[in-house]
């Protein structure tokens, strides 16, 4: 009865926020319907017919949790899953509320949910997840979340409780996820990159676990695919990177296009590029091996994946290309920029940054990218969002020419487009809402389509 | 000889453990300021082990790190960074420290059971755990000379509670923000050449008349006193967006 009323009063929020313009109803209706029945979550999930997974990590939920959701579709099964980047326990709840029924049943067969780091210890008690992959530990939002060390903990001890019989499937390529794994009273499924011909050799400037956790020395990497992950060992033999059971070789990066990967006897082409979604991928080849989904049928879906909105998300206007790079941390910039730079051949850059909750407050952290990366190679640089003052002085000091700083969206797509020329790609780098906010002008004027529709 | 002279040497200690809070950006304020000005600038990095060149340091930079990196550091300052840091201190080395970095080289971090561990006492400060974490903009209107404009802005966070002794003198008193201890209004300390503060943000590439001040106080050992100016409207004009949007947070004075 109770829980009628919370799933009533919960799509009813919904259908609200939707219809009102105030956004998609992403984690409102999870909010209300709590309120009234604090184990909806709980209730809901239980009806699902085959289970759960839970994706959680600094970078790369959304993609991977998206490429899970593709093969259970494809394969006639009914998935609830959080998108948009809704992953509080509100964001999860709501999700399971749209595919509520008039009954109060939830009628899906699979849960996917992407899930903050911090509320993984809640999703695990309410979810009881079969699956639960941990991608990396970067650091992000320290000022939201305390230091990286607070949440590998919370990590680690929402691992120990998931249900018995469920597989924990990790980074190995991660120090801090490995040093989790490797404590866990149970076996994980370990995956990882292996292919020396697309890492570089030095740890970068925005690397954070370097230390080994059992004698405290720095550990020493042959080869770093991306942040501090890579493989790496302590010099004094203490700790090393757990051999992976699902590992991708042979690694193809083209710019923002693709990236194509063999994992076992298996070739997959992604369309979309960088090797942070190799990582994607190949955490979402591990969960579906676990399950017994064949390799071939996957690689399949993979194929015919599509990008969730902002995330390489590309759009034509007035005969120019835009291509919407989310980018939210260190790790995550680092990347993005090199994709850019070094396989797209990008030379006229948006580059956005806001300090609202959902980016962190504190915007200290730029200073761990290396825009450096810019200097020399792109042509045209608007700093953006509200903090685009401290981009703008980033830049200055990485010794790249920016053009002045834009805090109103509108100007800054104007900026952008006076200096672009028709038949020319522009590359938009943002943090979150920074992206939301360009995107939502983007829709404004009719170039792209609302993000609750992607 | 003249090579030597138009040097500019900052020692970063320990970058790869203590830089939690994009502590990068004072590294390279101060190395682009010196060089804007003809100055070969260097930076060397000062990791466990490392005491080499510290004599020759004009500006040490010491950040914040995480307790685990935090504990890590703490056995190799005591023993192989504290008497070559006090000698080059002596001869008129300049010393920014942050955070953590502030936090140790003061006398002593005393936690919440009241278990004590003591510091360098380079400084004349003492820092004790808090509960309640001090997150957010900060803004200090400081009394350390010739600095225009008056005001330095940063951001916070931290636990620790840090008092002054009479050794040393504050930075500055907040406008907004918690500061050393959320209680006396005071931010951060200045005792001869060594700064410390719990501002990052980062703190010197908004800040760059104390970045400047750094600079000129540590080549004034070397007799070059004169800076030449630059161009620092990007600089000033994000200090001031800072300025405009920081507003006391609830439950503040």
């Amino acid at each position: 009865m109770r829980r009628t009323a919370a799933v009533w009063a919960g799509k009813a929020t919904g259908a609200l926020s939707r219809l009102s313009g105030l956004g998609g109803g992403t984690t409102l209706p999870g909010d209300v319907a709590r309120a009234i029945d604090p184990t909806i979550l709980r209730k809901l999930t239980g009806d699902l017919t085959e289970g759960s997974i839970l994706i959680t990590g600094t970078n790369g939920k959304t993609t991977t949790a998206r490429l899970l959701t593709s093969i259970f579709e494809g394969m006639g099964k009914r998935v609830v899953s959080n998108r948009a980047g809704a992953n509080l326990i509100f964001g999860a709840t709501a999700a399971a509320l749209r595919s509520a029924g008039p009954d109060g049943k939830l009628r899906a067969d699979w849960g996917v949910f992407e899930i903050d780091e911090a509320s993984l210890p809640r999703a695990v008690e309410e979810i009881q997840p079969r699956i639960a992959i941990v991608l990396n530990l970067f650091r992000d939002q320290l000022d939201r979340y305390g230091e990286l060390e607070k949440i590998a903990k919370t990590i680690e001890a929402a691992l120990e409780s998931i249900p018995e019989g469920a597989q924990a499937v990790l980074n190995a390529d991660d120090p801090r996820v490995g040093e989790i794994g490797l404590g866990l009273g149970r076996t994980p499924l370990w995956f990882g990159i292996e292919d020396p011909v697309v890492a570089m050799r030095k740890l970068p400037h925005a690397a954070d676990a370097r230390t080994c956790p059992k004698c405290g020395a720095s550990l020493r990497f042959s080869a770093v695919y991306l942040g501090h992950d890579g493989i790496y060992e302590c010099p004094n033999g203490d700790f090393a990177r757990p051999s992976p059971g699902v590992a991708a070789t042979d690694i193809a990066l083209q710019g923002f296009d693709s990236v194509g990967m063999n994992i076992g006897e298996t070739r997959v082409e992604l369309p979309v590029g960088g090797l942070y979604n190799a990582y994607n991928a190949v955490a979402a080849f591990a969960a579906g091996t676990v399950l017994g989904v064949d390799g071939q049928y996957m690689a399949e879906r993979m194929h015919g994946f599509t990008a969730a909105f902002g995330r390489q998300e590309k759009m034509d206007f007035r005969g120019r290309r835009l291509v919407l790079v989310l980018s939210k941390n260190p790790a995550g910039f680092n990347e993005t920029l090199r994709t850019a730079v070094d396989m797209a051949g990008a030379t006229h850059f948006i580059l956005g940054l806001n300090d609202r909750k959902a980016d962190g407050t504190d915007v200290s952290w730029i200073w761990d990218v290396d825009f450096e990366q810019l200097a020399g190679r792109a042509q045209v640089v608007v700093p953006a969002g509200k903090r685009a003052h401290d981009l703008a002085v980033r830049l200055k000091y990485a010794g790249v020419e920016a053009r002045p700083p834009q805090t109103e969206p509108g100007r800054a797509l104007d900026d952008l487009i006076s200096v672009t020329p028709e038949g020319a790609t522009a590359h938009i780098l943002c943090t979150y809402t920074a992206m939301l906010d360009i995107r939502a002008e983007l829709v404004r004027r009719g170039w792209a389509k609302p993000y609750w529709e992607t | 000889m003249t090579k030597k002279k138009n040097r500019f040497t900052v020692g970063w200690l320990y970058p790869d453990l203590m830089n939690i809070y994009g502590d990068r950006g004072n590294i390279l304020t101060l190395l682009k300021r010196a060089e804007w000005r003809g100055l070969d600038a260097r930076a060397i990095d000062l990791g466990r082990g490392a005491a080499h060149g510290m004599e020759d340091v004009d500006v040490f930079f010491f950040g914040g790190g995480q307790d685990r990196e935090q504990a890590l550091v703490y056995d190799d300052l005591i023993e192989i960074k504290q008497e070559p840091l006090e000698a080059a201190v002596a001869n008129g080395s300049v010393v920014l420290a942050v955070c953590g970095g502030y936090q140790l080289l003061g006398h002593y971090y005393q936690t919440a059971e009241g278990e004590r561990f003591p510091g360098i006492g380079l400084i004349d400060v003492r820092t004790e755990a808090g509960k309640k974490r001090f997150i957010g903009d900060v803004v200090v209107d400081t009394t350390l000379e010739d600095l225009k404009p008056t005001t330095l802005v940063g951001f916070e966070n931290h636990s620790g509670r840090t008092f002054l002794g009479a050794g040393a003198r504050a930075l500055g008193r907040v406008r907004v923000g918690s500061g050393n201890n959320g209680g006396d209004g005071t931010e951060g300390c200045v005792q001869g050449g060594v700064v410390g503060t719990y501002l990052h943000g980062s703190l010197l590439p908004k800040n760059p008349h104390l970045a400047d001040y750094l600079i000129r106080r540590a080549l004034s050992r070397r007799g070059m006193a004169e800076l030449a100016p630059l161009d620092d409207s990007i600089e000033l004009a994000a200090h001031a967006k800072i300025l405009e949007r920081a507003q006391p947070r609830a439950g503040e004075r």
